[in-house]
């Protein structure tokens, strides 16, 4: 007698993904990628910031910015892009300068260059008003201050 | 003999694991990264010095401005003294300079009057900052950074 042989099938039923760890995974990227592209583009270090009361908060994604960091009250340091950029005041260009009309020139006229100045609270002027020589060497429109913001009071109390 | 069924074992519950510990990680990045994205910054706009054009490198003396200028004092070189239009002292009185401000514009000076801040180059950022603030508070808004000539 011929003996039928019953085969297992092994794709009995419908194949289903689970969707939940992908959708998370996907999440998870979309938010490192963003965190991570916005710290790229503004490349900020480390500083303590003078407070203020004055200043507004405003969505930096809008302009086209150059982030420069002065660091180090005792040896105050310029840093564009992580890396340190010699500032001192000199008849005719600095690197600072030279760097900051490249990037104007990149940026061509569509789109105007916005600087931001992250000084520490105890950088002295002298360093601050020689990136001010360097951005109105290059012809730089936008000027802003990063501060802390807080209360008049606590201001005050600083 | 009647057959006996025998009670079916309960079924074990399982916790999905995976999908709890991908929320967990991603409230963990979410929580370390935010803080240090807000951080309650905010910006102070302004006018840079002219290094180019006629007026590039001039001392601008026939202009009519409110001087505020920030000097540092020989015992403190992280201290400040303000002195308004070389006449008014205030120490380190920034209330008192707000007033001073005020004071101004009550006496029938513009808004936009032009408000020259003048630091002396060893004065603390802060204490710029601080000088610009209170210009701001007092309504003014074309305000200036005194920067040496080259």
């Amino acid at each position: 007698m011929h003996r039928k042989v019953r085969r297992k099938s092994s794709a009995s039923g419908a194949v289903s993904f689970n969707m939940t760890p992908m959708i998370d995974c996907v999440f998870q990227l979309i938010i490192f990628f963003v965190l991570t592209s916005q710290f790229i583009q503004l490349q900020i270090e480390q500083v303590t910031l003078p407070l203020s009361f004055a200043a507004k908060p405003k969505d930096v994604s809008e302009y086209l910015n150059v982030v420069i960091n002065l660091v180090d009250e005792d040896d105050p340091k310029c840093m564009v892009l992580g890396q340190q950029v010699d500032y001192r005041v000199i008849e005719g260009d600095n690197e600072l300068s030279r760097l900051l009309k490249d990037r104007k020139q990149d940026a061509g006229e569509g789109k105007p260059l916005n600087v931001i100045l992250r000084a520490d609270a105890l950088i002295p002027y002298e360093a601050v008003a020689s990136v001010m020589l360097a951005a109105g060497r290059a012809e730089i429109e936008g000027w802003w201050i990063t501060t802390e913001i807080k209360d008049m009071d606590e201001v005050l109390k600083d | 003999m009647p057959k006996v069924r025998m009670p079916k074992q309960p079924a074990k519950i399982q916790l999905p694991m995976t999908p709890m510990i991908d929320i967990i990680f991603q409230l963990l990045i979410f929580f370390l990264l935010m803080p240090n994205q807000q951080a309650g910054e905010g910006y102070l706009t302004t006018n840079l010095p002219r290094t180019s054009g006629p007026v590039a490198g001039k001392e601008q003396k026939d202009v009519k401005r409110v001087k505020i200028e920030l000097q540092v004092p020989e015992n403190d070189d992280k201290g400040v003294v303000i002195v308004l239009n070389e006449s008014q002292t205030f120490g380190r009185n920034f209330e008192g300079l707000l007033a001073a401000l005020q004071g101004l514009q009550e006496r029938g000076l513009p808004p936009d009057h032009p408000v020259l801040i003048s630091p002396w180059m060893s004065c603390r950022h802060k204490w710029v900052v601080r000088a610009f603030d209170m210009a701001v508070a007092a309504r003014f808004t074309n305000i200036h950074f005194a920067v040496p000539y080259i």
